[in-house]
């Protein structure tokens, strides 16, 4: 009777099955599509997908792949927007899901020690039953692990005040393509060996490294906030209102804008009662300490925001009507499918006061390429969403938005920004990345890689070439 | 050597290279071959280039620039590249060359009604980019958190000579590996800063300060947990023993705590006066609120020199052990160094959980204060402590890995080994 020869596929399947068990590991295909997209329309085969569940199983599946020649692709819960976590050749994906332990809060010392498969929310539902939070909250924090958000250093509505992932990680482990488990940083500001190799990390994509724990830093929830909500006529007035309550001295913790094609697809998916012939919507929230000052603010900011002449302004006095203003903003992307049924997102960032600029330049690329584009914004970081909508059934249309996407990039890069606030280059903005950076910083940028991963076993291909 | 001496001569102008009385320009006991003095980008990229090209040593400085390894190599003080060349007050951002002291460019933004939070590492010699090459989290970062939050963007000559650009007015960017914040802390082994932007934000609408003296450096330590208990959470918690206390309260006898104040005026206010309220719980026996601007001045400075003094002394030992277990801290650090009121120093900088105490043997008692201070969840500070902490847990395979990471990193960019010779993983 002939014996069939084990496929170098079942090898490697026995392999992954002996190290995380066979409940942690997916081969069929149909079980696999789930892990080969991400909130990107590119999409990717993996040659199976494990799921570790301590940092000895990341050490003995990396060491296998390191072996055998396999590439490894880390994955999170898949909600980034660059196609970070898409397959590559011959890789598997190593999904962090399930490594998702909070190992210990540290109320009194403002850390906590986490596994990458936590979930935002759910750190952020542990810590406020203490009155405490993590403050960077990405728009997928519902879905999102903080594996993925150190791996893309995510931002949120919060950053202009309280900064972005990078800044609330003093430490970390994580394990190398030669196998080798590293913990830098600790607890605090002041433990990184010599070289800041956590703040490296943030923001790698999973190129560097596979990220193992992290220590990350937890505040007290700031003892009272306000919201408001502005209506305009044009962006460019709510534009205005953002430099003006900049310029007051004021550091808001939210400035988030919607134009009026968001305000419509937000308004139809929720019936909130948006004014529909509004230019602009812009959330201004601040926080702070209860002893009045806020109100002295809010004053600032009516008188502020009134220069610009809104066609509504509301200040919000319950619980329930601050959810009434942030609702629209949460429901803001999704709600994009009710006019078409895909879109793409950029995160082009320019300088705040390049603002009214970049808003123009969203208009015209609308315009010069026939495409309903809606934005978003993080107006105090002058970090833009432009949602460009089509059908990606639609070829032409396709080509068209590809074309949209690469005007948008060069349009933020001329006016002096980045094409990626938050997001991160992985596949999607790759091609891009030399318009951004000169040869000697991409070649640095291939330094860091090098000395980290020299047999490019890490996430290859993303970011940029090696 | 004399040969690029005269090559850097005909770059620079004779003026502005000194091969005698380099003393002034010099801190340790080797003796490079010149000190330079470069007036632009271009001249730092063509003193890199020709020590690249004859495998001479550099190491850099604001003002005064380390020699350990410097033997015969080029001291490049930045001095004269001094000037604030952009302020963007809509962007909230400015572009600054890396030699103006770092003192002079906070006093220059606040005039403007800016503010650059990162405190000098030494108030008298230290420049922008010292701050961000040494990136010492200074006690107000658990406010503002630490230096490498304020780069946004800069130009660096690499140990080839090349000039690498990166980063942008954005206080956002995540295009490419994070070389922006990385730069932060490598004491220029990767290159020299010869341009940096940095984020600003709003000049504090109101300012105040509460300085009291204190039986001893633990009572402070009690206020200041009494105080985070309360949740208030001020700029900065700092206590420091008299002696060089004296620099912000004149005539202290036991520790000085020294509170920074930055909200809005009524918490100003309020906070205030509940902070004065525990020091004096706590046994003050002296206290005092300044709001007076030039008062106020005058006492933050008087910390920046109390600051200098603990930085550039080497006989001291720096660890953390998270901010509620400052005062279990204490009490071990005294078990290690003796009576701490007694001892030529000690400093905690409360909310960041940090005590440095002076020592006279500060590599033996490094270790049993790391393994105090592990057993309160902390360590010992900077590559020092990994090393301390992977020995405690008999994991040297760790410790290896990291310093060879650190290597990697290095070789990549300075395949020759010419820069800041005197740096050792």
């Amino acid at each position: 009777m002939a014996v069939a020869q084990k496929t170098d596929q079942d090898t490697l399947v026995e392999a992954l099955i002996n190290i995380a068990g066979e409940q942690d590991v997916v081969t069929g295909r149909v079980a696999m599509y789930a892990y080969g997209y991400d909130a990107t329309l590119l999409f990717g085969v993996p040659r199976a997908v494990v799921f570790p569940e301590s940092t000895q199983e990341v050490v003995d599946i990396v060491n296998y792949c390191r072996a055998t020649g396999v590439n490894i692709v880390p994955r999170g819960a898949g909600t980034n927007e660059s196609g970070g976590t898409i397959p590559v050749d011959n890789c598997i994906i190593m999904n962090c899901c399930r490594m998702k332990k909070v190992l210990e809060v540290d109320l009194d010392n403002y850390v906590a020690i986490i596994e990458p498969g936590v979930v935002n929310y759910d750190i952020q539902e542990m810590l406020a039953k203490y009155g405490y939070y993590y403050p960077p909250d990405p728009a997928s924090y519902k879905a999102s692990t903080m594996g993925g958000n150190v791996g893309e250093c995510s931002g949120g509505p919060k950053c202009f005040k309280y900064g972005v992932t990078r800044d609330y990680i003093y430490g970390m482990e994580f394990v190398t393509s030669d196998g080798k488990v590293r913990w830098v940083g600790g607890r605090d500001f002041c433990s990184e060996p010599f070289y800041d190799l956590t703040r490296i990390m943030c923001g790698s994509e999973g190129t560097l490294g596979y990220m193992t724990k992290f220590a990350i830093r937890i505040e007290p929830i700031p003892a009272a906030k306000r919201t408001m909500l502005a209506f305009y006529n044009e962006p460019v007035d709510a534009a205005q209102s953002v430099a003006d309550i900049v310029a007051a001295g004021i550091v808001p913790t939210t400035l988030e804008m919607m134009d009026n094609l968001i305000i419509n697809t937000a308004e139809d998916a929720t019936g909130a009662g948006l004014p529909r012939d509004a230019g602009a919507m812009l959330i201004i929230e601040v926080d702070g300490p209860a002893y009045g000052d806020l109100d002295d603010q809010v004053k600032t900011i009516t008188e502020v925001v009134k220069k610009a002449k809104p066609k509504q302004f509301k200040i919000a006095t319950t619980a329930a009507e601050v959810d009434a203003c942030w609702l629209a903003r949460r429901v803001a992307i999704g709600s994009v499918a009710h006019r078409a049924p895909s879109y793409s997102m950029q995160d082009i960032t320019v300088p705040r006061s390049k603002f009214p600029q970049a808003v123009a330049g969203i208009v015209q690329t609308s315009k010069d390429y026939d495409l309903d584009i809606g934005i978003l914004a993080h107006a105090g970081d002058g970090n833009f969403h432009p949602l460009v909508l089509f059908d990606q059934r639609n070829k032409e249309q396709s080509e068209r938005v590809h074309k949209a996407e690469a005007a948008l990039v060069k349009m933020a890069l001329d006016l002096g920004g980045t094409m990626s606030g938050e997001h991160g280059v992985g596949l999607l903005k790759k091609p891009l990345l030399p318009n951004e950076y000169e040869p000697v910083t991409m070649g640095a940028f291939r330094n860091i890689k090098r000395a980290f991963d020299p047999i490019n076993r890490m996430n290859p291909t993303k970011i940029f070439d090696l | 050597m004399s040969q690029i001496v005269e090559q850097l001569k005909s770059v620079l102008g004779a003026e502005n290279v000194v091969t005698k009385d380099m003393a002034k320009y010099l801190r340790g006991g080797e003796q490079p071959a010149a000190v330079v003095c470069p007036g632009t980008g271009e001249d730092v990229a063509a003193i890199v280039k020709a020590a690249a090209e004859a495998g001479v040593k550099v190491n850099v400085g604001g003002r005064v620039v380390e020699t350990a390894g410097l033997a015969g190599g080029i001291a490049v003080v930045t001095q004269r590249m001094n000037q604030i060349l952009e302020i963007d007050k809509d962007n909230l951002t400015c572009w600054v060359q890396p030699g103006m002291l770092h003192k002079d460019f906070c006093d220059s933004l606040l005039k403007e009604g800016l503010y650059f939070p990162p405190e000098p590492y030494a108030v008298g010699t230290s420049s922008v980019a010292g701050c961000f090459g040494v990136g010492d989290p200074d006690s107000k970062s658990f406010r503002y958190m630490p230096p490498r939050t304020y780069i946004i963007a800069y130009e660096m000559v690499l140990p080839t000579g090349e000039t690498m650009k990166i980063g942008t007015k954005c206080i956002k960017c995540v295009s490419g590996l994070d070389l922006i914040h990385f730069i932060s802390g490598t004491r220029a082994t990767l290159g020299i800063l010869t341009k940096i932007l940095t984020k600003l934000l709003p000049a504090p609408v109101c300012k105040s300060a509460v300085v009291a003296d204190l039986p001893n450096i633990s009572a402070a330590a009690k206020a200041f947990l009494a105080i985070q208990k309360r949740r208030l959470f001020v700029v900065r918690e700092n206590a420091i023993t008299a002696k060089l206390g004296q620099n912000i309260l004149s005539g202290a006898k036991g520790a000085v705590a020294f509170v920074d104040i930055e909200e809005f005026p009524k918490a100003n206010v309020e906070y205030a006066k509940i902070v004065e309220a525990e020091l004096k719980i706590a046994g003050a026996t002296t206290t005092k609120i300044i709001t007076d601007p030039k008062e106020y001045a005058a006492t933050e400075l008087g910390w920046l020199k109390a600051r200098e003094a603990v930085n550039l002394n080497a006989n001291k030992v720096r660890f953390t052990v998270g901010a509620s277990n400052v005062v279990k801290g204490l009490d071990a650090a005294q078990g290690v160094v003796g009576p701490l009121n007694e001892n030529e120093f000690t400093l905690i900088e409360a909310q960041l959980g940090k005590i440095t105490v002076a020592t006279a043997n500060p590599d033996a008692d490094a270790v049993k204060l790391n393994n105090a201070a592990m057993k309160l969840g902390g360590n010992v500070s900077g590559l020092l402590g990994s090393k301390l902490r992977c020995d405690e847990y008999s994991d040297t395979a760790m410790f290896d890995s990291i310093t060879q990471l650190l290597h990697n990193i290095r070789k990549e960019f300075d395949p020759k080994g010419i820069l800041a010779p005197g740096v050792k993983f």
